[in-house]
């Protein structure tokens, strides 16, 4: 979690907020998330499968992990007085076992909404190459001041009336 | 001989599943401190607040998405790992159907994640039993190199059993 809380007055549109390093991303961290959802698909730790049988280039990394990235990169971006409203994604490409992935943000555009701001973000997740793989969109609410932190728990039609 | 491709596999029979829904479904088990701990592991989010009280909430939370994966082969159930074990066309995925909806008739046609839109409420705490309910939303053809492809969309709520909301997600699969 950040240290200081964003404050909605200190966002601006085209601002990068901070990125989410991981990896490189192993077999062992596949098989880990596998255990931890209870999705045993072979295309995420047998090799011999995902590319003999399936004919993949490699093991992938499961998109049912990399969607947490997202998460929590917002979420620690927001802060403990702002939120994470909504996150949207799509899995466009593979990534496989051995790739660097950075989830990174971009403000698309800001909104005072009563007491509080929203932001919108542009989202993804690309490779130590580049490559984009998971687009997305998402709105956090942020405080207008320390002094009143946005509700947890959320509750948009209150909250953002 | 060139590979043929039905024309649509939109059909009314598919249609016609648009706006159904499925029951009411109760987590597994609830949720529990060590599955967090695991969990947070895994996802390498290990915030301070998914173990202790924190300045959000008095009681210690889960990641955001956690309920998402609280609904799982109950116990005890068949070891279909066991059971499939001497097939080499197995792919290690349980054929059952966690949101209690009917089955697409969509035999022998891949299915792949193509990603969701959450809306995210409040997040689970340790102890708390989740439920969730699942509706398709909607069912959509697109046109592919590989002939066409559905967008099925399904939108599962998630609240606690006191009927508090946690999470409203749109999952997209993509069925080729």
């Amino acid at each position: 979690m950040s240290a200081r809380q964003i404050l909605f007055g200190q966002v601006e549109t085209g601002q990068s907020i901070t990125s989410l390093q991981l990896g490189p991303l192993t077999t062992s961290h596949l098989v880990r998330w596998c255990g931890a959802s209870e999705n045993w698909h072979k295309i995420h730790y047998d090799a011999a499968f995902a590319v003999q049988h399936d004919g993949l280039p490699g093991l992938l990394i499961n998109g049912s992990l990399k969607q947490h990235f997202l998460a929590k990169m917002l979420k620690d971006w927001a802060g403990g007085q702002g939120r994470l409203w909504k996150l949207s994604y799509q899995f466009r490409a593979m990534n496989l076992v051995g790739e660097a992935l950075t989830a990174w943000g971009i403000v698309t555009g800001t909104e005072e909404r009563g007491r509080f701001g929203l932001v919108y973000l542009a989202v993804g997740i690309r490779n130590e190459h580049g490559r984009e793989s998971t687009p997305g969109k998402a709105a956090v609410v942020l405080p207008l001041s320390t002094a009143v932190p946005v509700p947890y728990p959320f509750d948009p039609e209150r909250d953002l009336a | 001989m060139p590979e043929t491709h039905p024309e649509t596999l939109l059909t009314d029979e598919i249609r016609a599943h648009i706006g159904m829904e499925g029951p009411v479904l109760t987590a597994t088990e609830q949720v529990e401190r060590g599955y967090v701990r695991r969990f947070a592991q895994a996802i390498m989010d290990v915030s301070p607040e998914y173990a202790q009280a924190g300045n959000r909430d008095p009681d210690p939370l889960s990641p955001p998405l956690l309920p998402l994966f609280l609904f799982q082969r109950p116990f005890p159930s068949g070891d279909y790992l066991t059971e499939r074990a001497g097939d080499p066309d197995f792919d290690g995925t349980d054929l059952s159907s966690y949101t209690g909806l009917p089955e697409l008739p969509l035999p022998g046609l891949a299915l792949l994640n193509g990603g969701a839109e959450v809306e995210f409420f409040r997040y689970a705490r340790h102890g708390e039993l989740v439920e969730q309910q699942s509706r398709y939303l909607d069912i959509r053809e697109r046109q592919s190199s590989k002939g066409p492809m559905l967008l099925v969309l399904t939108e599962t709520t998630y609240s606690t059993v006191a009927g508090e909301k946690l999470l409203r997600v749109v999952q997209t699969d993509i069925r080729r």
